[in-house]
């Protein structure tokens, strides 16, 4: 159906998204930070983007909100879900001038989360 | 140094006795030497007089002798006035000098209270502040040596108070960044293992019984976890003053649909009903929806766990004046009337015979009331033993239509 990125720091919890994504027959990419996010999509091809970006809040080297930042700056307009262990991630702390398209909180609810894909996915 | 009050007041009194004391001895004094003079002179009169009168019996004192009589009578009664108003003169003047003491000490004690006047008002005023938390609430030192110490001693304890308060702020600080931190931290495990069992529960058609309810049971316990840590970031967050919503216009039907869905499973686990009814045409609330469905999981999730197997528990939502009034009711044993007015408090929990099944903290309502004032909204608890309890939360409505949020949009239409 749709084709996502996800980035996330622990190989745990990318391995459980992908299986989670890959049966209700999403297909996807993995990325380990938002450094390996930013460099795979700077070299894609525009017309071979991804349908979705599922990025972790907090990542070493570079956070999924300061990945998005770059992307969003470099003119990607690819639909982004942010993960973040912080329960109101999208209340106090959240960034008001990125373009993010909703948050997504630990533990992950599928359920939800496939209703959001869904949503950002449809054409 | 400052003058000592002490060191005033013992200056004042020696003043004051000397005064006295000297006006005193003069008054004293000139009264005796007026009184003596006055008895020398009417001793002398007399003696004239006598000379006078002998020379007259004698027959050899002649006209001379026969007025110097007649004037020592009127030169007695002359010195008879004199002497008593000589003595109302030293009277006076003892009088006098008695009042110009007293009015010198008066002035003098007037003076040392003035003195000590501002100093104390200033202190009174500066600890009336320090009480109300003005944690830099000082006194200017000065004045007298008393009043100057007790400054400085004030000053001294709003120093230490003001040490003690910043380290208090900072182990609030460390507490609640180690909270989140905790938190934060195991959430990410949390989430493998809730997902990884929601996997397998996917494939639960290959599953034995035994392995679905074990599957089940380490859900359940994922979700009590869930809570466990959620309860306490808010708790953290409530006590540092910095538990905050963002508000935005909400349905109250969905948000009902939602909590009723969280629970579905369990209350079904128990053979308990639970049922909805939203009132139609209810007007907007003004909430972050995630909180309200946290406050309408833990009043249903109480309701699940205080209710024996069968028991009903309704969800009913209404308008009510301005608010809208969201009820959670439950057929269960009831809450006793001496543990309904503490309730909302943390650590309060049901019984402990209920208590030993069920998975509370005692934070649950406590939370839930936090939440919803900072809604601008009440809570309250009724309940009749044996008969049930309830539950009621009511919401300030908005007139406004659903507006859509900056960043729930996505992840809630629908």
């Amino acid at each position: 159906m749709a084709r996502i990125l996800v980035a996330d720091d622990s190989e745990t919890i990318l391995l459980l998204m992908q299986t989670r994504l890959e049966i209700a027959g999403h297909q996807v990419e993995t990325a380990v930070d938002g450094q390996e996010v930013t460099e795979r999509l700077d070299h894609a091809d525009p017309h071979r983007l991804p349908d979705l970006l599922l990025l972790d809040a907090m990542m070493p080297r570079k956070s999924g909100i300061d990945a998005l930042r770059e992307l969003r700056a470099l003119g990607v307009q690819t639909p982004a879900l942010i993960v973040s262990a912080h329960q109101d991630a999208a209340g106090a702390g959240a960034p008001t001038d990125l373009d993010i398209n909703g948050y997504v909180t630990k533990p992950i609810d599928f359920d939800r989360l496939l209703e959001s894909i869904a949503e950002l996915t449809r054409r | 140094m400052s003058p000592s009050l002490a060191n005033r007041l013992r200056i004042g009194f020696a003043i004051g006795f000397a005064v006295l004391t000297a006006m005193a001895v003069i008054g004293v004094g000139r009264f005796i030497q007026q009184r003596q003079e006055f008895e020398d002179a009417i001793a002398r009169s007399y003696q004239i007089e006598m000379a006078a009168r002998v020379r007259l019996a004698r027959g050899n004192g002649g006209q001379e002798a026969r007025k110097a009589v007649l004037t020592q009578g009127r030169r007695r009664s002359e010195l008879r006035d004199q002497i008593s108003s000589d003595t109302r003169d030293t009277a006076l003047l003892v009088a006098a000098g008695l009042i110009a003491g007293l009015t010198g000490a008066l002035l003098l004690f007037s003076g040392l209270i003035a003195s000590m006047r501002r100093p104390l008002e200033e202190l009174v005023d500066a600890a009336g502040r320090l009480a109300a938390g003005d944690r830099a609430a000082r006194v200017k030192v000065g004045g007298l040596a008393e009043t100057a110490a007790l400054g400085a001693a004030f000053n001294e304890m709003a120093d230490e108070l003001e040490r003690e308060a910043s380290q208090r702020d900072q182990l609030d600080r460390l507490k609640d960044e180690f909270v989140l931190t905790a938190s934060h931290e195991l959430r990410s495990p949390l989430t493998s293992v809730q997902g990884f069992a929601e996997l397998l529960m996917l494939e639960r058609d290959s599953l034995t019984p035994k392995q679905v309810d074990t599957v089940e049971i380490i859900l359940d316990n994922c979700r009590h976890l869930v809570r466990l840590l959620n309860t306490l970031l808010d708790l953290a967050r409530s006590d540092a003053g910095r538990l905050t919503i963002a508000a935005q216009p909400t349905e109250v039907g969905p948000l009902i649909d939602d909590a009723v869905r969280t629970m579905r499973a369990q209350t079904e686990g128990a053979s308990q009903h639970l049922t909805q009814r939203v009132e139609p045409g209810l007007p907007l609330v003004n909430v972050e929806a995630d909180r309200i469905r946290q406050i309408l999981v833990n009043l249903l999730t109480n309701a699940h766990e205080y209710s024996p197997e069968g028991a009903s528990i309704e969800v009913n939502a209404r308008a009510a004046g301005d608010e809208v009034e969201i009820a959670v009711a439950d057929n269960g044993p009831g809450i006793p009337e001496n543990q309904l007015d503490h309730i909302f408090e943390r650590f309060t929990r049901g019984d402990a015979g209920l208590t030993q099944r069920v998975g509370g903290t005692g934070l649950g309502l406590a939370i839930s009331k936090s939440l919803v004032e900072l809604h601008g909204g009440t809570i309250d608890a009724a309940s009749t033993p044996s008969v049930g309890s309830t539950f009621r939360v009511r919401l300030p409505a908005v007139g406004a239509a659903p507006g859509a949020g900056p960043y729930r949009a996505a992840a809630e239409a629908s």
